[in-house]
């Protein structure tokens, strides 16, 4: 009959079967005290791995709606200080027309003066930003003013010049206009002149841009208008101002019909500066609102990597601590194994 | 009683007692062998005569071995669903690695959403419409990988039936034996080890009861009551599929003539590796390439194009992406194998001669489909459109096993959480499996297995006894010696 109830290969097999176990817990250990991370963060944590999944979407959405915001933000930024300095040179030629409104030979550099700036404001106008232009608008990969002084005749030089012979029978380097009354200049500037920067003339021959502006999404709900475009009444006025003393023959009028165009270009311009002053304010409360969403969602993020890490992460302290157990605990059973194995009756018959 | 017999009873307690250290060396020889039982020796005095060995018995305990039995079936069945599904877990791996199919959809929805915040940018288009080639090219790779290890399971299936089969063949012969053994009274001991062998063996495979009758002659039965073994062992039979794709239904495990796996049987095993497998094959698996399948059609709906004339006539028709059946649009419902043929439009994809710039003005599917007719290069709308909609709550099958009602970034999340608590929980299960099968085998071992102590120890009792008898013998031969010595 059997009268132990212990095997030999059952005593010899208790201390393998738990070396394997503390073996395949070291490994695991070991890994979460260099990652900071559950060893195997879908096994740990099952079905709320779908959380963790989750929580990273969110975070990678937010990262990149800042990220995309911050270029949003440039883009507003530039634009803003473009209109400064269109602001600072209509100001200024603002202050020049009093001085150039003797006339004499201050005409001719009244006329000097206007083209220089007209030029510079395409100029400005013309700025592109990335792979577009500032302000086209969403037809944004298309220069959105032509360039009046290029070479063959743009329309809208050409337009101007054909107005300007349709009302007065001469061209604007004819010395006649000389004789070009006050009252027909004002009717001039008033109505054809003035029509060519309406539509659709200005669309024509002026401008490319779209009178849509472009559209971000700066956050999960608010889709915004962040730019403007060369179709606003600031910009036509600007051109009209630079054109009209840059372009109608300025420096051959006589006196009366030159003081005509002036004090017209004077009023046109402080026009504009007020029209730009608004662009300005609607531009500011965009950028304004885009730094707003940008800061509540880096707020989120931080919540967010908090979240993450309580769900995935390990305190390497306890990791480290469980390390240390397990290697107790794993030296404690090769010496009993040994032990064990050394223990045989045959020693002691 | 007379000194010859005396001496007769010393020589049949030598030549028991040499039996018995056979035994007993039977015993030593197989002490590191844990299916091995201990072997007792069973000494009987015969009147007149001396002692002699009866019969040789071994020491068993039903009961420890049936749960041996059955601990062995619901590990190994539990293995094999956690082996599957870890491999099944390499669609979703690490969450740090974002490289499931949700991290991708994520992916894809930033790229553009930067797209949105520079829709001049050609190379913010290409971006896109290459984080849109990753998330087809994961689920793709995905359906490889579900449908691998759905055909690996059928091959595995084959294996195991036809280990079962000559498992049982072997049985049955071991089992003959014995029932002869038995009739005769012959040593049968360590044809019943081997048995017991065989049927641990067998319970690997399929999860199995016993019945034992007259002559040691044992009958196997799954746990479901359909025979295996009853005299004669009944066939096991497969057809193995040669290929797997979504929507392929595997053949059904027969053992005698009687279904014991699939869905339609009443007679099913509820464990061992054949179950294990069958479950991968035809639930757990399809269950996740419905999953997938579903991801893909959310996809292909998601970034359909309509008709944008001004009275639209035409029906909506695929997108960025689209599918073997393209370009129109799949039903409403699961479409089975939908995550293994999607692909990229090619009228979008550069590599595929397409445009990128088609994601931003839409035109994928014909000139009445164009969303940007005045061709603006700033022009958002439509992309804007997109995120919302890959945002936006679409209806799901309930076949995929999830919320039927959300949007496709979360469905794909879900997906990737159900598998992952499939995992952990499948792990679970066999550790647990395994803990109690060391914990019964360890049981039974030490109820039937030899302890080297107690043989060494029975060794030098028998060698007691030896000499006694040596001694006695030469004792007698001197008495003997004396006796004639006197009568010469």
């Amino acid at each position: 009959m059997k009268t132990s109830f212990i095997s030999t290969s059952s005593l010899s097999a208790s201390t393998r079967h738990s070396l394997a176990k503390v073996q395949q817990e070291l490994a695991d250990s070991l890994k979460e005290m260099d990652t900071g991370r559950y060893a195997d963060v879908g096994r740990t944590l099952g079905y709320r791995t779908g959380d963790a999944i989750s929580l990273r979407q969110e975070h990678a959405r937010l990262t990149t709606m800042i990220e995309t915001n911050s270029l949003v933000a440039t883009r507003i930024k530039t634009t803003q200080s473009t209109i400064d300095n269109l602001v600072e040179n209509a100001q200024d030629f603002s202050k020049q027309l009093l001085g150039y409104r003797i006339g004499g030979t201050n005409a001719i550099g009244a006329q000097t003066d206007a083209k220089s700036r007209l030029d510079g404001f395409l100029d400005q106008m013309n700025r592109s930003f990335g792979s577009g232009y500032l302000f086209a608008g969403v037809n944004s990969d298309v220069k959105p003013l032509a360039d009046y002084f290029d070479t063959p005749t743009p329309a809208n030089r050409q337009a101007v010049a054909d107005a300007f012979f349709a009302e007065f029978g001469m061209t604007q380097s004819d010395p006649n206009v000389v004789n070009i009354s006050a009252t027909d200049m004002q009717s001039f500037l008033d109505t054809t002149f003035a029509d060519l920067f309406a539509d659709p003339a200005w669309g024509n021959d002026w401008s490319s841009a779209s009178t849509q502006n472009m559209r971000s999404r700066i956050s999960t709900s608010e889709l915004i208008e962040t730019s403007t475009n060369a179709n606003e009444s600031a910009f036509r006025k600007l051109a009209m101002a630079y054109t009209m003393v840059a372009d109608l023959g300025t420096a051959a009028l006589g006196q009366p019909a030159y003081e005509v165009v002036v004090d017209q270009a004077t009023r046109v311009v402080n026009e504009a500066i007020q029209q730009l002053g608004d662009v300005q304010s609607i531009l500011g409360i965009s950028e304004q609102r885009v730094k707003d969403a940008s800061d509540r969602m880096s707020v989120q993020i931080d919540i967010l990597e908090t979240h993450v890490t309580t769900l995935e992460g390990v305190d390497p302290n306890e990791a480290a601590t469980r390390v240390s157990q397990l290697l107790t605990q794993m030296e404690t059973s090769y010496a009993l194994t040994s032990r064990i194995m050394s223990l045989s009756i045959l020693n002691y018959l | 009683m007379s000194l010859s017999a005396s001496l007769n009873a010393a020589v049949s307690s030598l030549a028991t007692t040499a039996d018995q250290t056979s035994v007993l060396s039977r015993n030593i020889a197989r002490a590191g062998d844990s299916s091995a039982s201990r072997k007792n020796a069973e000494v009987i005095t015969v009147p007149g005569f001396g002692v002699r060995q009866a019969s040789v018995t071994r020491v068993a305990n039903v009961a420890l071995f049936n749960n041996v039995l059955q601990s062995t079936s619901s590990a190994s069945g539990y293995r094999v669903i956690a082996d599957s599904l870890g491999q099944l877990e390499q669609t979703v791996n690490d969450t740090e690695l974002d490289s499931s199919p949700a991290a991708l959809l994520q992916k894809l929805n930033d790229a553009l959403q930067r797209y949105s915040g520079a829709p001049d940018s050609l190379s913010a288009g290409q971006a896109a419409v290459a984080a849109a080639r990753d998330v087809v090219t994961s689920l793709n790779n995905a359906t490889k990988v579900v449908q691998t290890v759905r055909s690996q399971a059928d091959a595995d299936l084959a294996g195991a039936v036809g280990t079962l089969n000559s498992l049982l063949t072997r049985y049955g012969e071991v089992n003959a034996e014995i029932i002869k053994g038995t009739r005769v009274g012959a040593d049968v001991t360590d044809h019943l080890d081997q048995r017991d062998q065989l049927l641990k063996q067998i319970s690997e495979e399929i999860g199995i009861k016993t019945y034992t009758r007259a002559n040691n002659d044992m009958a196997i039965y799954t746990d479901s009551g359909v025979t295996l073994f009853d005299g004669t062992a009944r066939s096991i039979s497969f057809q193995r599929t040669s290929t797997f794709s979504a929507g392929t239904v595997g053949n059904a495990v027969y053992a005698d003539g009687v279904p014991i796996t699939g869905s339609a049987t009443t007679m099913g095993v509820d464990s061992g590796r054949i179950n294990g497998l069958a479950k991968v094959r035809d639930d757990i698996a399809v269950t996740y390439q419905n999953q997938l399948d579903e991801v893909a059609r959310g996809l292909i709906t998601a970034f359909a194009e309509s008709d944008q004339s001004v009275v639209p006539v035409l029906p909506d028709v695929a997108g960025l992406f689209t599918w073997s059946g393209g370009p129109a649009l799949p039903g409403a419902t699961l479409s089975p194998g939908l995550a293994a043929s999607i692909k990229l439009n090619a009228a979008v994809d550069p590599d595929q001669g397409g445009d990128a710039k088609r994601l931003r003005d839409g035109g994928m599917g014909g000139a009445a489909y164009v969303y940007n007719a005045g061709g603006d290069a700033g022009f958002t709308n439509r992309i804007d459109q997109l995120v919302d909609k890959l945002n936006g709550a679409q209806a799901f099958d309930p076949a995929a096993k999830l919320s039927t009602t959300t949007n496709l970034k979360s469905f794909a999340a879900a997906s990737a959480g159900w598998l992952e608590e499939s995992r952990s929980s499948a792990s679970n299960d066999a550790d647990y499996g395994e803990t109690l099968l060391v914990r019964s085998s360890d049981a039974h071992s030490k109820v039937t297995g030899v302890n080297l102590d107690e043989e060494m120890t029975l060794m030098l009792q028998l060698e007691r006894t030896y000499q006694a008898s040596s001694k006695l013998i030469s004792t007698i031969d001197s008495m003997l010696d004396s006796l004639l010595t006197s009568i010469r």
